[in-house]
């Protein structure tokens, strides 16, 4: 009975896999990667998002949740139009934000023309620009499920600790610092683990809005790889790849350590 | 003995053996065949009538997948890969960008049989794109088979101009004032006159367009640059030819340092600047081929639209729209346009290499060339003799005037030279260079000097 289990893990799994570490076997071009300026480059943008992107992200997402977790009548149908921009299809939100920042003729030049008579900023053409404008789809667009995760956290907390709480005098910090927190910690740290593992293969919010430009300045590990095929370099996209193994398999190691426990 | 079970097991056998013997006479051959999208409904649909013909003709089935230009060759390097690509395939940016490493890696089959007895028939500078170095064999071969080709042009606006309070007459024919007419003159004046942000300039530099790297090349050409000699080999180390990048560059960047041509232009693709012209957000652009004009020609002939789209079609492309040519080089001489011949190809892995060198047989005969390249409304010029002479293209002036840029004489691409410069071209070092300048604010001459280094790096 195990045998179409081990099929399809071997055909969908184990082949790919194994046929990419072939395609990247050749040392000459993990050295034209490390030559290229475009990799490191990337490779700097991808810690910037990873730092920046998570953390931004979850802090948020753990305040939110004290927020949403209120039972208010106006907060349920607040919460239900948060959870928009998760649901809905990656490509015509970012493309959406895109056209919202394109200089000639999105809304936001369009108003500064309109009250300045001036020609507004070239956005995505600023590389620091586009690449926070990315860390931002990236977290507006993934805020509302890690949200609603910990949201589930804090609902299993008991009341009766917040009530026992509340008698003894404790301010909302003391109870967020003794109660919440500790109650929350373990779930953060598998969320933050998870939410890395799924930003470091965030192929959209880059590729979507900038493309990797201007002039191959935004790029990520995970957008680098579409780059190199277009360059006719199959090897050094799946070398490109490879080289996010080291930051994906601890951190799956990790994952699943905590949620053997 | 023989019981009625075992003579219905002889006769089912012997049934299923004429069967299976029969199988490979009702089996349909086939091809596949990969062509980039064309630009507008005219273009696709001649292509469709040509394999039509061909399926008729030779009861060869032809599987027929149109991809976007841009994802033309990450398509086509990943089939070859895994060593499935198509029997025959054409991509607007194989010829600039992959044909000539693919032929030198030996990924590509050599047709020289297929065009040797048709060479008479093809027009000076053309077929000779195709004759590509083998690395493998160490030989030269045609790689490739042309089909049609492209050079430089300007589109302009002139109810645009007009309304800026200019004519076409005021248009300079020197190189800086040319310029500084469409950025300090016409621009302010059009935005005074009508409360638009429109851009005097429409300059492609995507490092994802090949727009970008033809235009490019034409302010090389203004510079009188050669990148090569006739050998293929660099002359990059002659400060004159640094010099020359310096103008080029200067002059190209200034456009977009001036607020000339609008800011989204360092992320053109090929069609952008088609499109931002169409929106009139810019009164002039240069394109490397007249399909924004050939756009309009389409709409008026698009029985699809309205009678005032229609009729909005005719109005540009017979008076609105003027198809011009570039002003003189800084130097005072008329500019020789470079050409870009575009061609198709059998890949070495081919799966069905007979029935792929029947397509390219069938599609070179000139009653099937001729529609084919006519169908795209003037956006191609052939690479035949008789396609040239054809009355198609003394029709109108948009086509009179490619006609007579392409009877004045062209030059052929670096890469024709040395197959390098597709690795160049694919990489756009033209484009990056065009971006370290105007996004990463870096001095013309430092981004010149690493244009230099890495021309050097890669096909030195």
């Amino acid at each position: 009975m195990l045998a179409p289990y081990l099929l399809v893990f071997l055909a969908f799994v184990v082949y790919p896999i194994t046929y990419g570490l072939w395609l990247a076997r050749h040392p000459a071009s993990y050295v034209a990667l490390y030559n290229d300026p475009v990799f490191a480059r990337a490779v700097v943008n991808t810690l910037i998002f990873l730092i920046v992107g998570i953390n931004v992200k979850m802090l948020i997402a753990l305040f939110l949740s004290g927020f949403f977790v209120q039972s208010r009548t106006w907060i349920r149908w607040l919460s239900v139009l948060f959870i928009l921009p998760w649901a809905v299809p990656s490509i015509p939100t970012i493309l959406s934000v895109r056209f919202m920042f394109n200089p000639e003729w999105g809304v936001i030049n369009n108003l500064i023309f309109k009250f300045t008579a001036e020609d507004g900023p070239n956005w995505l053409n600023d590389p620091a620009i586009g690449l926070t404008l990315a860390i931002l789809v990236h977290i507006w667009k993934s805020l509302p499920f890690w949200t609603l995760i910990l949201m589930t956290g804090r609902l299993a907390i008991s009341n009766d600790m917040f009530e026992a709480a509340d008698v003894d005098g404790a301010s909302w910090w003391q109870k967020f610092r003794f109660i919440t927190w500790p109650s929350m910690q373990t779930l953060y740290l598998t969320c933050t683990l998870l939410s890395m593992i799924w930003t470091l293969g965030d192929f959209n919010s880059v590729y979507l809005l900038t493309g990797g430009g201007p002039a191959d300045l935004t790029h990520v590990l995970s957008t680098l790889g579409i780059r190199y095929l277009r360059l006719d370099q199959l090897d050094l996209a799946m070398a490109s790849i490879v080289c996010a193994m080291p930051l994906v398999l601890p951190l799956v190691y990790f994952m699943m350590k905590r949620l053997s426990r | 003995m023989i019981t009625k079970g075992t003579r219905a097991l002889v006769f089912a056998t012997a049934a299923s053996s004429l069967l299976l013997g029969a199988v490979p006479a009702f089996a349909q051959q086939s091809i596949t065949v990969w062509f980039s999208k064309g630009f507008y409904k005219s273009e696709d649909e001649s292509l469709l009538a040509a394999i039509k013909k061909f399926e008729d003709k030779t009861k060869i089935k032809v599987e027929l997948s149109q991809y976007a230009i841009q994802d033309m060759i990450p398509k086509t390097v990943a089939a070859l890969d895994s060593g499935t690509p198509p029997d025959v395939a054409y991509a607007d940016t194989y010829d600039v960008q992959a044909s000539g490493k693919w032929a030198y890696e030996g990924k590509l089959e050599d047709i020289t049989d297929i065009l040797q007895p048709m060479m008479d028939k093809f027009a000076p500078n053309t077929v000779e794109t195709a004759f590509l170095m083998n690395g493998q064999t160490k030989k030269k071969g045609y790689y490739g088979f042309p089909l049609k080709q492209q050079s430089m042009h300007v589109e302009i606006w002139s109810d645009m101009l007009q309304q800026a309070g200019f004519k076409l007459d005021d248009i300079p024919k020197d190189w800086k004032g040319y310029w500084s007419f469409w950025c300090d003159k016409v621009q302010p004046a059009y935005r005074k006159a009508t409360g638009s942000r429109a851009y005097g300039v429409g300059q492609p530099m995507g490092v994802e367009s090949t727009d970008s790297l033809q235009s490019f090349y034409t302010f090389i050409d203004a510079y009188n640059v050669k990148l090569v000699d006739d050998d293929g080999k660099l002359t990059v180390d002659d400060p004159k030819v640094k010099e020359g990048l310096v103008g080029a560059l200067r002059d190209y960047t200034d456009t977009y340092i001036k607020g000339c041509t609008p800011p989204s232009s360092t992320t053109w693709k090929d069609p952008d600047n088609n499109v931002a012209f169409h929106n009139r957000s810019i009164i002039m652009t240069h394109n490397f081929t007249i399909s924004i004009a050939a756009k309009w020609f389409e709409d008026s002939q698009n029985q699809t639209l309205t009678p005032e789209q229609r009729a909005a079609g005719k109005k540009a492309y017979e008076e609105t729209i003027v198809t011009a040519s570039f002003p003189n080089k800084p130097d005072g001489t008329p500019i020789k346009y470079r050409s870009d011949v575009k061609t198709g190809m059998i890949f070495a892995q081919s799966k069905n290499k007979a029935g792929a060198r029947e397509f390219v047989k069938f599609l070179l005969e000139e009653e099937n060339l001729q529609p084919y390249v006519e169908g795209a409304l003037g956006r191609w010029f052939p690479v035949t003799k008789a396609g040239q002479a054809s009355p198609f293209w003394q029709a109108d002036k948009h086509r009179k005037a490619v006609y007579t840029q392409f009877m004045g004489g062209t030059t052929p691409f670096d890469f024709t030279k040395n197959y390098k410069f597709t690795i160049l071209n694919n990489e756009n070092v033209w484009a990056k260079a065009m971006n370290r300048v105007v996004s990463e604010k870096v001095p013309v001459e430092k981004a010149v000097d690493e244009l230099i280094a890495r021309i050097k790096e890669i096909a030195g």
